[in-house]
Formats: C-alpha cells, structure tokens, sequence
C-alpha cells in the first residue's frame, strides 16, 4: 500500500523531508446543519510539523479527531501510512492508532490512576505480550525524557498544570509512535512553561523522527515549532506555507492572526 | 412549539438511550472481556455500598416492624409479624429500597466519574490508547451493577430481617429461632425467585443510565453535574416502572 | 497490584457470602416445602377439597409433615392429593392413618391432618393411599352448630310447658299472695319507728331527769301534771300490750317452725297462721300508733317543747350536712 502512495507526492511540496505519512482528499464533516470542514485536503510528509491555524470552532479539533478515527467523516478519505482510516474495523483501528500519538487539550489523564499506571495504560492496551520488566524501563524512559523521573507514584491531581502536559506528552510518546498529532499544547500555560513545552516537543520529535500535525492559538508556539502553517478557515485549507510566507502575506484574513 | 419540541426530545433522547443499551449488547458483551476491570468496579460498586445498604436495611427492617405492630394489635395478630415483615421485606421492600439508595450512590457516581472522564476527553484518550471504552468502562460498570445489586439485595434482606427480628423484640419476646423458622414458614420460592430476578433488571438500569449519562455528558462542570443528577433521577424512576412491570410479568406467569 | 488483590479477596468474601444466605434461604425454604430430599409420596381421596391448593402443609398428629404435591380430578365425586411426606416422619405413619381436610387457626390456610389409628396396621409404603375423613371444615362445623341449636330450642320450648304448668298449680297461688308482704314488711317499718320513738323519748325523758337533778324549776311542774303522767301510763301499757301481742306471733311462729314440716310449708299451708299474723300485725300497728299520738302529745307540752325543737334543728341540720356530704 505504502508505495502507492509515494507516487502522490506532489511538488509543490517544497519543504518534503520524506515520503507522505498523511493525506486527507476531500474530506467533508458537518454537526448538524453546520458545515465544518468541507472538501478539506492535507498531505503531512515525514518527520514534518503543520501547524494547523483557525478561529476557535473552526474544525481544527474535528480534524485531527477524524485523523486519528475518533470521530468519522461524512466524506473523504483519510489516508493514514496508506489506508483509509474511516474505512477501518476496530482491530484495525486499533493497530493504526499505535502508530498515532494524540496529546489532548485537557491532557485526559486518569485521574483515578497513578502517573505510572496512566503510562502503562496505552502499553498493555495495545502490546499485551510485554514483560512487567520491559513496561517498568519504557515507562522510566518516557518519563525522563519529559524530565519527571519521580512522579511515577503520584496522582495526577498532584501534579501542576505544565508537569500534567509533559505526562501527557509522556504518554503520547510511550508508544514511539510515527506521527504525533497535538491539540494545543500550549493552551493554558504560562510563557515559561509553554515555550519549555515547545522545546519538549521539538527535542523529541528530532529524536524519535516523527511527523506532526499541532492545532494553536499561540503565535510564539506556532513560530518555534512549525516548519509549515496551514489556515482552516470556513472549512477549507485557505492558505498554506512557512510562518515566515504567511507572516509576510497580505492577505486580511490572514493577518489577523499574526497581529497580537 | 415548545410542546412539539420537547416532544421530539424525549423521543429522541429515548432513542439514543436505545442505541446506548443495543451498543452495549453489540460491543460491550464481545470478547475481550476486561476482567479484571470488571473485578475492581465490581469491588467499588458492591463491597464498597455494603455498609450503606447494610445500615439503611437495618433501620428499614427495624422500622417497619415498629410500624406495622400497633395495627396487628389491634386485630389480635401481632403473632404474626414475622410473617408480616418478612413478606414485605423479601418481596417489595427490601428490593425497592436497596436499588433506590444504590441508584442514589452507584447512578450518580457512574454519572459523574464519566461525565467528567468525557469532559476532560479521558474517553477519547482512552479509545485512542486502544482500549473500547464501551468494554472497559460500560460493560464493566453495566455488569457489575447487574451482578452487585442482587447480592447487596439479598445480603440488605438478610440484615433487614435482622433489623426486624430486634423490632420484634422491642416490644415482645421472640427468640430468633422462631422469628426465622416464622418467616421462611411464609415464604416461598414464589416470593423470592422474582423479587431477585427483578433486582437484577434494576442493576442494569442503574449502570445503564449511568453510563448513558456519563457519555452524554455536556462539556464544563455543570454537565458533569447534570449528568450525576440526571442518572440518579431517571435511574430511580426506571426502578418503579420496572418493578410495576415485575409483578405484572409475575402475575401473568401465575407466580404470586 | 497487591492493593488489588486484596480488593478481589474482599469481594469474593462478600460474594460468597451473598451465595451463602441464598442457599441458606432456598434451603430453608426448599425443607419446608419438602422440595429436597424427600420423595416419599402418600395419596388420599376426598370428594370436597375446601379450598386445599398445591403446597399446601400435611401435618401428622399435629407435626409439620409435608405438603401437598399435586391435586388430580379422577371423576365427578374423587379428587385424588399427592402429598410429599418428610423422610423423618413417614417412618411413623401406618397404612390406615386418616386424612382429613382442616384449617390450620380459625381463618387460615387449609391443611391435611394425618391421624394414626389405634387398631395396629403396617407402616405405609411410598404412593399408599390413605383412607380419608370426611371434612371438618367451618362449614361442618356450622352444620353440626346449626343442629345443637335446634334441640336448644326443643328444650326450652318443653322447659317453658312445664313452667306454665307449674304457674297454674297451688302453690304459686299462696307464692303470689302479694299483700303478705306488704303488711309484713308495713308492720317492720312501723315497729321500727317505734322503737325510734321510744329511743328519743327516753333520750328526753333521761335529759329532763338530769335536769331535775341539776334542781332546775320545771319538775315540780312536771310531778304535779297529773293528766299528762295518766296519757303516759296509758301509752306504756298499750305499748307494753302491744309488744306482748308480737312476742305472742313470734313464739307462736317459733312453735310452728319447730313443730311443722318447714318454714315454707307452714306459711303455706296454715291459713290461720297468716290470719293471726295479720292480727298482731294490726296490733302492732295500734299500739304504735298510740305511741306515736302520745309523743306528739309530748312535742307539744311546754316543758319538753324546747328539747324537741333543739332535736329537730339538729336532725335538720345533719341532714342538710349529710346532703352536703353527698
């Protein structure tokens, strides 16, 4: 299936570090009579981070929430390492989400489970042939690199907001996964703690080499991490580029988001 | 139309309850079992609510005999109290009110705990770290209550009865040899059989409601709360319906 | 983990101890109902079954027994009852113990009482069938009622002929004779206040003497009074006449008392004991009234007005106060 794909790549794009990873065609999605995302089309190539810009309710969330299968789309297809994520069963959904790490705005973790058993949570889910050995140093691997090595027995009703994000990165990591999708990283946190969560991210995405799509508000965020930026507005891909082209675009609409 | 609209609402809402409950046999009841899930809520749901049921069963068997002697004195029966109480306790009482206090505390708490997991999009974390959250949270949860609320039913019944037997001997003297041999003497498995299997029916619809307003839940705390609420209200008058649709089913089937 | 596991010990204790009261309960349930282990059956054949339903108990002698299995029409006038016997009591039960349909308290369920027999048989076997009794339901109960009320009422109609019969005879003529009575009982109430007189007269006559005594003016007026010392001979000796006369009646009765067949018979018999009786009764009677003029006489002499008076207000008064104590 995967050498299907490299022949879509496509040259306009220019930044390409590898083969396509993700490609939406198409996709439409509606709540309603509310039309989010309408004939919305998105190639992510490897190791490569979009950011996604948008008003709020701009279907941003509705996006990567259809990446990654938790919400279906009324059209369009999804193609994820090359097959078609709507068109998928459970178990196969299951597989494809290994290779997707997905860091939620409200960090969703347990709050009825430690930090470490919130990290063993996605291991035993999906490799359940593990030793207790082999979950005890990945999980004091994920939590180093985010840099809480002694958190593991504490609740996350313990913790701070920024040490909650970096658990959570922790966790989206644990599984190594090869495109990690993040929705607003950033959003809640002061400058400090965001531009050190900024950091995190870029450090591990060089280390483990993997692609991802982030959804944000914050411009400062957006300019550290983004290799391209994508503008969702009115449920299509309304401009596309490196923060530095969008930056300097004349276009109305899309400078109100660079005048903070 | 207001009228119209909450018409269509409740249809709706009736509707999606449907869809929830057909969810949960389709998925929910497919392996992979999460058994040990199912061993921690069915720990949390019936071993934890022991002591509440125990205590309110207690004060109810107690209760009820002090009630009902004044009236069998004054027909010159009050021989027959045991018997009064423990048909009344086994067959409505003891059922009823032990699924209206584990509405009270098993719907709300299912309610709130994954009201607020949807809200701070646990459940999606968790569909995404490969886990169906219709098998680890609902049919757990589902299962458990079908299953605690039985044996809190009976083990409630017991100490209910125990409760009594003191009631009895508030005012008389019994010994408790004969209060038991005088209550089972009046019982019988047509007395028992469905006042069980009822409760089961009542657990389900605890969990069921439960969960169905977890899921459902708006965003922000006051949905969180809403969907607590919701459940123990809906739970609870489900409970009546279901038992007045009991003794009909057991009327029908010739059993009373 | 090892919070864990001791969760899961905590809950298998709780479950198996759920499991173990629904056991205890369906056992206890099932040995009343003789549902487990018993399967010995008895059968006995009733024309009327009042009432008897399925489950019902069969009590031996009074004892908890068994219950009734199965109710099975064979015609028109036999119903034929399986009852479930308990293994501790079939070893006691013979072939010709009675069956009979009761009521177990005035108002309660049905139930079939097992009787042994005196004459000696063999034990019964499992499906034997016992000779039944006829029933003894309320209903029985009220017929058998029903003919103890009509020789009540056979009997008293033959008591009341007899006691017409009785009403007519001569005796009750002399029983009925109202007018005895009520002279007897007139002359007692007239004896009676006599006496009362003669007690406050001699209260009176005491006080004046003691008044003489004391030397007070009025006796020499008293001992001169001649007519008035004559009315008071003659009231003694009608008086003294008269208690002679009722001496006289009560020896005379004494003798017919002791010399007679019976109080009763005396009375009834003898006219002429009645006759005397009202005689002195009318004595009595005179000699009192003579008594009572006399005292009249007495209120109304100046010298022993004023203590009559004293005694009057007095009575009066006590009985004004006694009225006050009512």
């Amino acid at each position: 299936m995967t050498t299907a794909i490299n022949t879509k790549i496509k040259p306009e794009d220019n930044i390409a570090k590898g083969a396509p990873v993700i490609v939406i065609e198409h996709l439409f999605k509606r709540f309603g009579k509310n039309v989010v995302l309408k004939d919305f089309n998105l190639t992510v190539h490897g190791e490569e981070n979009v950011v996604v810009l948008g008003k709020s309710g701009a279907g941003k969330s509705v996006l990567i929430k259809c990446i990654i299968g938790l919400l279906k789309p009324d059209s369009g297809k999804i193609l994820v390492f090359g097959e078609n994520v709507p068109g998928m069963n459970p178990d196969e959904l299951d597989k494809v989400r290994t290779k997707i790490g997905f860091l939620f705005q409200a960090n969703a973790l347990y709050d009825s489970m430690t930090v470490r058993e919130n990290l063993e949570f996605p291991l035993r889910r999906h490799w359940i042939d593990l030793s207790q050995k082999q979950v005890d140093q990945m999980v004091s691997e994920a939590l180093e690199n985010v840099g809480l090595k002694n958190t593991g027995d504490m609740m996350p009703s313990e913790l701070s907001g920024g040490m909650l994000k970096r658990i959570a990165l922790a966790r989206t990591l644990i599984l190594k996964p090869e495109v990690i999708l993040y929705d607003e990283p950033t959003t809640g946190l002061d400058p400090v703690t965001s531009r050190e969560i900024d950091r995190l991210i870029l450090t591990l995405q060089k280390k483990y080499h993997t692609s991802s799509i982030v959804i944000s508000h914050d411009m400062n965020c957006v300019k550290n991490i983004a290799d391209r930026v994508i503008l969702l507005l009115d449920g299509v891909c309304y401009a596309d580029g490196t923060y530095e082209e969008l930056e300097q675009s004349g276009d109305e609409k899309i400078k109100q988001f660079f005048e903070q | 139309m207001p009228l119209i609209q909450d018409t269509s609402d409740f249809f709706d809402e009736t509707g999606n309850m449907a869809k929830f409950t057909g969810h949960f046999f389709s998925h929910g009841l497919r392996p992979r079992f999460e058994v040990k899930e199912l061993f921690a809520q069915c720990y949390t749901i019936g071993y934890k609510s022991f002591p509440l049921i125990g205590l309110t069963g207690f004060i109810m068997g107690l209760v009820l005999t002090m009630q009902l002697r004044p009236s069998l004195v004054s027909y010159g029966v009050q021989s027959e109290l045991p018997v009064m109480v423990g048909v009344a306790i086994v067959r409505e009482i003891g059922p009823v009110i032990t699924a209206l206090i584990f509405a009270g505390k098993i719907g709300s708490s299912i309610g709130a705990e994954l009201g607020s997991m949807k809200v701070t999009e646990q459940i999606d974390a968790m569909e995404v770290s490969g886990t169906n959250p219709y098998k680890y949270l609902v049919a757990t949860r589902v299962l458990a209550t079908t299953l605690m609320l039985p044996l809190l039913t009976i083990l409630g019944d017991a100490i209910s009865l125990f409760g009594a037997y003191i009631g009895v001997n508030i005012s008389s003297v019994t010994t408790i040899h004969l209060f038991f041999a005088q209550v089972f003497q009046s019982l019988s498995f047509s007395d028992i059989l469905p006042a069980i299997t009822k409760t089961f029916f009542f657990g389900f619809a605890v969990g069921i409601i439960g969960c169905y307003k977890g899921f459902n839940s708006s965003k922000g705390t006051q949905g969180v709360g809403v969907s607590a609420n919701s459940a123990v209200v809906l739970s609870s008058v489900l409970i009546f319906i279901i038992d007045l649709l009991a003794v009909q089913f057991t009327n029908l089937l010739g059993l009373n | 983990m090892a919070k864990q596991g001791e969760n899961n010990i905590k809950l298998g204790v709780f479950v198996l101890t759920g499991l173990l009261v629904v056991m205890v309960a369906f056992y206890m349930i099932g040995s009343n109902t003789s549902m487990f282990g018993s399967s010995f059956k008895l059968k006995a054949r009733f024309s009327n079954l009042s009432g008897l339903m399925e489950g019902n108990n069969v009590l031996f002698s009074g004892i908890q027994a068994g219950t009734v299995k199965s109710i099975e029409i064979i015609n028109d006038t036999t119903i034929e009852v399986t009852m479930v016997i308990n293994s501790k009591v079939s070893a006691y039960i013979h072939n010709n113990a009675e069956a009979a349909i009761g009521t177990d308290g005035l108002m309660g369920n049905k139930v079939i009482n097992i009787q042994p027999e005196k004459i000696n048989s063999p034990l019964a076997k499992d499906g034997d069938l016992l000779p039944a009794q006829k029933l003894t339901s309320m209903d029985a109960m009220l017929q058998t009622l029903s003919k103890t009320n009509n020789n009540i009422a056979t009997i008293s109609e033959a008591l009341k002929t007899t006691v017409l019969r009785l009403d007519t005879s001569e005796i009750f003529k002399v029983l009925n004779d109202k007018t005895i009575g009520i002279s007897i009982r007139a002359s007692l109430k007239s004896i009676n206040n006599a006496s009362d007189n003669a007690s406050e007269m001699t209260g009176g006559f005491n006080d004046i003497v003691g008044q003489i005594k004391r030397g007070k003016g009025a006796a020499g007026v008293l001992l001169t009074d001649t007519g008035f010392a004559g009315n008071l001979k003659t009231a003694m000796v009608k008086l003294r006449s008269a208690s002679d006369n009722a001496n006289k009646m009560t020896l005379q009765l004494n003798h017919d008392l002791a010399y007679g067949k019976g109080p009763l018979h005396a009375l009834l018999r003898d006219s002429s004991i009645s006759q005397r009786l009202n005689t002195s009764m009318e004595n009595v009677q005179k000699g009192t009234d003579g008594f009572n003029q006399i005292v009249t006489a007495l209120k109304h002499n100046f010298l022993v007005r004023g203590y009559f008076k004293t005694q009057e207000k007095k009575r009066l008064k006590d009985s004004v106060n006694r009225q006050a104590v009512k």
